[in-house]
């Protein structure tokens, strides 16, 4: 874990750029100031752990002239000096300028208008580490108001300055303004050091046991010098805002009767499953048409570009590695931007975090808490973001087991593989009135990897990770309106990386396996006499992935699979779309005649040359499938389980369970089908 | 004769007599803002027997697991008391 802290540490540190650390509650609102004074496109989300990486920007307004060149670091959010976690940690160390790297001349602290009281304490907190190098700005809702006399109260009392701003529509000038403003600095005579449990202290580099701003109390001793410092903040808040009329009342009031609803004992938990089934659905159906025209288009360019190109290996490379290899891959960028929205909208309107209270029970059979539940909604995006989520997880056990089990959730790079097999093979019609098979299958798969991932958690805590399970006390934030533009901004962000991926990795790996399921070529010889189907065909065979496909045949016989699926597993393990490209490159290379066809179409078309049976039944596609659904085919995953937990021992048997997993259900299922 | 946070039902209200037996728990709703003699409502009890969520003040809303409720010790608001 120390290597985390000290990347982190690195991360925080390497810079020409002047310091401005930027802290508050949870879900204060600093993501949505950093993204607005930077232009960074930061996640904003109404859900405490959204931030656990220290993000860093250059402010917008450093390309003017002789101005300060001020690089903003949004850190964790913080109730208080004694962290709790690992991300608390990282907030506190960074506060307390722990060691050479940490230093910065001014802080931002953000209050919360809705949760002044704790927010004020927080920063009383602060304040008495920092002294004067603080300025503090109120972030409070567009129909809230903040008068003059409160701000001044709060600046007499604080003695630093303050700025009151509203979040979602503010003049950056004004802000910008405020926090280049030189605010005389009164150097503080001593600064005590802060107490601290043993507890606390591990969350924190352990090179800074003994530093002089850190007073480390074992036992109940550290336990009351701790409960006291944040009792007196505490009280010295409420006698600063004494009388103050903060509240929105109505809005409370709202919140309060969504709340009534969402977390009532039965229809909670429909609504809960509910919830998740619509954005299944919505992936599935709303997707469909999109990406039908979007494959469609794909297919005309490419044949149109094709018709322009004379025959021979060039077209063969165009034509095959670029639209059959990445444009094949680029017709599932609809889903992965409607899966985005919806969860950005989601995270925004404040569900999650009932979501993780709903779920908190039914974890805790499995050994984990509803602080397991943003890590492991994060994995259905992707498994990286997850598993550096479960940072805000402060039981050890607790948080390798999640992390251990965080590759088998749904992630969206299954979603090209799921789609393309569950749309050629599973028919599609109408059960009980109202569910579609095809999105039922989807639910399923979804529903299958996170129950194994549940499963394995139970296991891991019963025997290698045995022990307490941490505390669950979680803070429930209003509801709001989710902002569609940040949906759609947050969308389109991840909907552009994808297509960098596809521009960049998947573009050159598919050129590889083209490369590789070309060459060698056949002589002369060898060719005359056979159609030029035949041709075509014996001419992958004798490639380098052909040969490499029928060495590992055997292992994957008896899931029913053929050597073409085994060349796409292969190149799977490097990351899991490449399995779509590889199926599109060998069935284009296949093929013969110019009339274009979808890659769903040839698959089904497809006729094994021994038993004359097509080669893809509906038991072998499900043979794919879960495959997919517990195999580790990613090098990114086992790259960051390497990072977050120091060496290699976890990845390597994260991967190894995984396999056995994936091998011997696929198996299974594929005897039970056939 | 209800004695602490995890007997309390929907819709109870309550006064904070103490909950200083688990430190984390101490720290953590301290931090939230909370002090021994606030009064708090319970809204309502999540499904499957999960956790308990309660209001403070006007705007904190908190959800605690069951067995850490029963380390907050609490005096039952009579009616007339509120």
């Amino acid at each position: 874990m120390n290597e985390v802290l000290e990347s982190l540490s690195e991360s925080i540190g390497e810079s020409h750029l002047v310091q401005l650390p930027l802290i508050g509650l949870p879900n204060a609102g600093k993501s949505t100031i950093f993204n607005l004074l930077t232009g960074g496109f930061r996640k904003v989300s109404n859900y405490s752990g959204i931030t656990v990486e220290a993000a860093r920007g250059e402010l917008l307004t450093n390309n003017q002239e002789n101005v300060t060149q001020y690089e903003l670091i949004d850190l964790p959010g913080i109730y208080n000096l004694t962290p709790t976690s690992y991300d608390e940690g990282v907030t506190v160390s960074t506060l307390l300028e722990l060691g050479p790297k940490y230093s910065f001349e001014k802080a931002i602290i953000l209050l919360d208008w809705h949760r002044i009281t704790p927010s004020l304490g927080m920063a009383l907190g602060v304040l008495k580490r920092i002294g004067k190098k603080a300025i503090i700005i109120i972030n409070k809702d567009d129909d809230q108001e903040v008068t003059l006399e409160d701000r001044s109260r709060l600046q007499r009392a604080l003695g630093v300055p303050v700025l009151t701003i509203s979040a979602l529509n503010t003049d950056l000038k004004t802000l910008d303004h405020f926090i280049r403003l030189e605010h005389p600095v009164v150097e503080e005579n001593s600064i005590a050091p802060l107490p601290i449990t043993p507890l606390s202290a591990s969350y924190l580099p352990s090179s800074l046991n003994g530093h002089k701003s850190l007073n480390i109390i074992p036992g109940s001793r550290g336990e009351e010098a701790v409960a006291n410092e944040i009792d007196s903040n505490l009280k010295e808040a409420r006698r600063i805002l004494g009388g103050l009329q903060t509240s929105n009342h109505q809005r409370s009031i709202l919140s309060d009767k969504i709340d009534k609803i969402v977390l009532h004992p039965l229809l909670g938990g429909i609504i809960f499953f509910a919830i998740f089934y619509l954005i299944f659905n919505a992936i599935y159906s709303w997707a469909g048409p999109i990406m039908e025209l979007t494959e469609q288009v794909v297919l005309m360019t490419g044949q149109w570009v094709g018709d322009f190109l004379p025959n021979g290996l060039f077209k063969s490379l165009i034509v095959d590695a670029l639209f059959g290899g990445v444009g094949g891959v680029l017709i599932f960028l609809p889903q992965i931007m409607i899966l985005f929205f919806l969860l950005s909208l989601l995270e925004q309107s404040g569900y999650i975090s009932r979501a993780a209270l709903i779920s908190d029970k039914v974890m805790s059979y499995f050994g984990l808490g509803g602080k397991a539940f943003l890590p492991y909604m994060s994995g259905y995006a992707c498994a990286i973001p997850g598993i550096m989520a479960a940072r805000t997880i402060p039981n050890q056990k607790e948080r390798l087991a999640t992390i251990m089990t965080l590759p088998l959730i749904t992630c969206s790079a299954r979603l090209p593989v799921y789609i393309l097999i569950i749309g050629t093979f599973v028919p599609s019609y109408t059960v009980f009135k109202v569910f579609n098979t095809q999105a039922l299958s989807f639910f399923f798969l979804y529903f299958l990897g996170s129950f194994a991932a549940l499963i394995i958690a139970k296991i891991l805590r019963l025997s290698a990770f045995k022990g307490d399970s941490s505390s669950f006390l979680i803070d429930l934030p209003q509801y709001e309106m989710p902002s569609f533009k940040a949906a759609f901004r947050q969308s389109w962000q991840k909907g552009r990386s994808f297509l960098r991926k596809a521009g960049t990795i998947i573009l050159a790996l598919s050129v590889l396996i083209w490369l590789l399921s070309t060459f060698p070529r056949l002589s002369e010889e060898k060719v005359q006499g056979h159609t030029p189907q035949e041709t075509a065909a014996l001419q992958l065979e004798h490639s380098i992935l052909g040969r490499m496909g029928h060495t590992i045949e055997p292992v994957i016989r008896p899931l029913g699979m053929n050597w073409k699926i085994g060349v796409g597993l292969l190149v799977s393990f490097g990351a899991r779309e490449l399995f779509v490209s590889a199926m599109g490159t060998l069935y284009a290379l296949g093929e013969v005649d110019e009339e274009s066809e979808g890659l769903r179409a040839k698959l089904m078309a497809e006729i094994d040359p021994i038993t004359k049976k097509p080669v893809f039944d509906l038991a072998t596609a499900w043979s794919i499938l879960f495959f997919f659904v517990f195999s580790l085919q990613c090098t990114s995953t086992l790259a960051i389980l390497k990072k977050e937990t120091g060496g290699w021992r976890i990845p390597i048997i994260t991967f190894t369970y995984m396999l056995i997993l994936a091998y011997s259900s696929s198996f299974l299922i594929y005897h039970a089908l056939s | 004769m209800v004695e602490t946070l995890a007997q309390l039902k929907t819709g109870d209200q309550a006064k904070l007599l103490d909950f200083t037996k688990n430190p984390s728990l101490h720290f953590k709703l301290l931090s939230l803002g909370v002090l021994p003699g606030d009064l708090i409502k319970v809204l309502s009890c999540a499904p499957f027997g999960g956790p308990i969520v309660v209001k403070h003040g006007e705007r904190t809303t908190f959800a605690i697991r069951k067995a850490e409720a029963k380390d907050v010790s609490i005096e039952l608001q009579t009616p007339e008391a509120r």
